[in-house]
């Protein structure tokens, strides 16, 4: 007996043989004897580690039962084992992999439509246009301008106006540049 | 599909030593259940026998509807009562579900079927194997502990173990190559004596 072998018929006592392995250790356990035994051994095992042996020696009905099937008919019907739908299993480490990255894309999405949704001109003291054009009114706004003219603070609020009105949709890029201004300052 | 279900499959394809895996693997179970019932121990081997006879004969129309086990456990139910009815003995008044079968382990009942003898076997199997375990190195003995004391398949010990299932199957298989060595040598301490 091989290892690869003991270990086909370990895993087939706990029922974890995959593809032509059931077929492998089907027939290593018809065809050897050894294997049997080894088989028996292992199940006992691990029915005395969960308790169904109770008293009793090692059962072994496998021979007598065998010999009462004797003159039992053997059959020949197509199986009527209801098969599984066929479905093709990826492993548990992909579905990890493609749940994180669709949940950092729905989060980015998320983050990218938050932004772009949010008024173009919100750095920009939420006023009329009307009272903007009033100096006093630029003055207020957190002293953005240093220059002392108030016509060319004016001038620089509706530059900054229009500048927002017409960047179109790209509001993080309006909001990078009005920062960057002031930071440059 | 469960390896079960593809021995049923080849069953009932025609193949008979298919059912020999699958009485290897539940003649204890079914032998314990039965003795919940059936307290001489001789008795309770033929009523298991017929019981494995019956589920060959109504393995044909086993759908997979439920766990083999589960189907055979209801056979080997039915059949130990029957058993007792025709030999006009009254089954036990509790009935007994599949969930429950292992209690039957500590049932006064049980304390029938054992000799002294056979107690002192599977008293001293049941010391070897532990002692074995306890032997083990760390990973090999909680691998062997989930899988057959919590019942984990080999995918949630790997979960659990954070290690391929591969590394798992071999991690079993070096506990029960352990073990066996533990169990030969009391099977054959048995044979001399």
């Amino acid at each position: 007996m091989t290892i690869h072998q003991n270990e086909l018929l370990s895993a087939l006592v706990d029922g974890e043989l995959q593809g032509d392995e059931i077929e492998q250790a089907l027939q290593l356990v018809i065809t050897n004897e050894q294997a049997r035994m080894q088989l028996q051994r292992y199940q006992l095992a691990s029915d005395v580690l969960q308790g169904y042996v109770s008293g009793s020696k090692n059962v072994d009905l496998t021979s007598r039962i065998s010999a009462a099937l004797v003159d039992e008919p053997v059959f020949s019907q197509t199986p009527m084992v209801k098969k599984k739908a066929q479905v093709i299993l990826f492993p548990k480490q992909f579905w990890k992999q493609a749940t994180g990255l669709a949940i950092a894309a729905s989060v980015g999405a998320l983050a990218v439509m938050g932004v772009m949704t949010q008024p173009q001109n919100q750095l920009i003291p939420v006023t009329p246009l009307a009272a903007i054009d009033a100096p006093t009114v630029v003055a207020q706004a957190g002293n953005r301008w240093t220059v002392g003219e108030p016509e060319v603070a004016d001038r620089l609020n509706t530059y900054l106006l229009d500048h927002n009105e017409y960047a179109g949709a790209s509001g993080v890029f309006t909001y990078a540049r009005v920062v960057s201004y002031d930071a440059g300052r | 599909m469960s390896v079960d279900l593809e021995l049923v499959q080849r069953v009932q394809a025609g193949d008979k030593k298919a059912f020999d895996v699958l009485i290897m693997k539940y003649q204890q179970r079914i032998v314990h259940v039965i003795t919940g019932f059936v307290h001489d121990p001789v008795e309770a081997l033929d009523v298991a026998q017929e019981a494995f006879i019956k589920a060959y004969r109504a393995i044909p129309n086993f759908r997979g509807d439920s766990a083999f086990y589960t189907w055979l456990y209801r056979i080997a139910i039915n059949t130990a009562k029957n058993y007792l009815t025709a030999r006009a003995r009254r089954p036990p008044a509790m009935d007994v579900d599949a969930m429950d079968a292992t209690n039957f382990y500590d049932a006064p009942e049980l304390k029938e079927f054992e000799t002294p003898e056979s107690k002192l076997m599977s008293d001293e199997l049941e010391h070897a194997i532990h002692e074995a375990i306890q032997d083990l190195p760390e990973d090999t003995a909680t691998a062997i502990q989930l899988r057959e004391f919590d019942g984990m398949s080999y995918e949630e010990i790997a979960l659990a173990m954070d290690c391929p299932i591969g590394t798992v199957r071999s991690r079993i298989f070096r506990a029960r190559e352990a073990i066996d060595k533990q169990i030969q040598e009391i099977m054959s301490e048995g044979e001399q004596q």
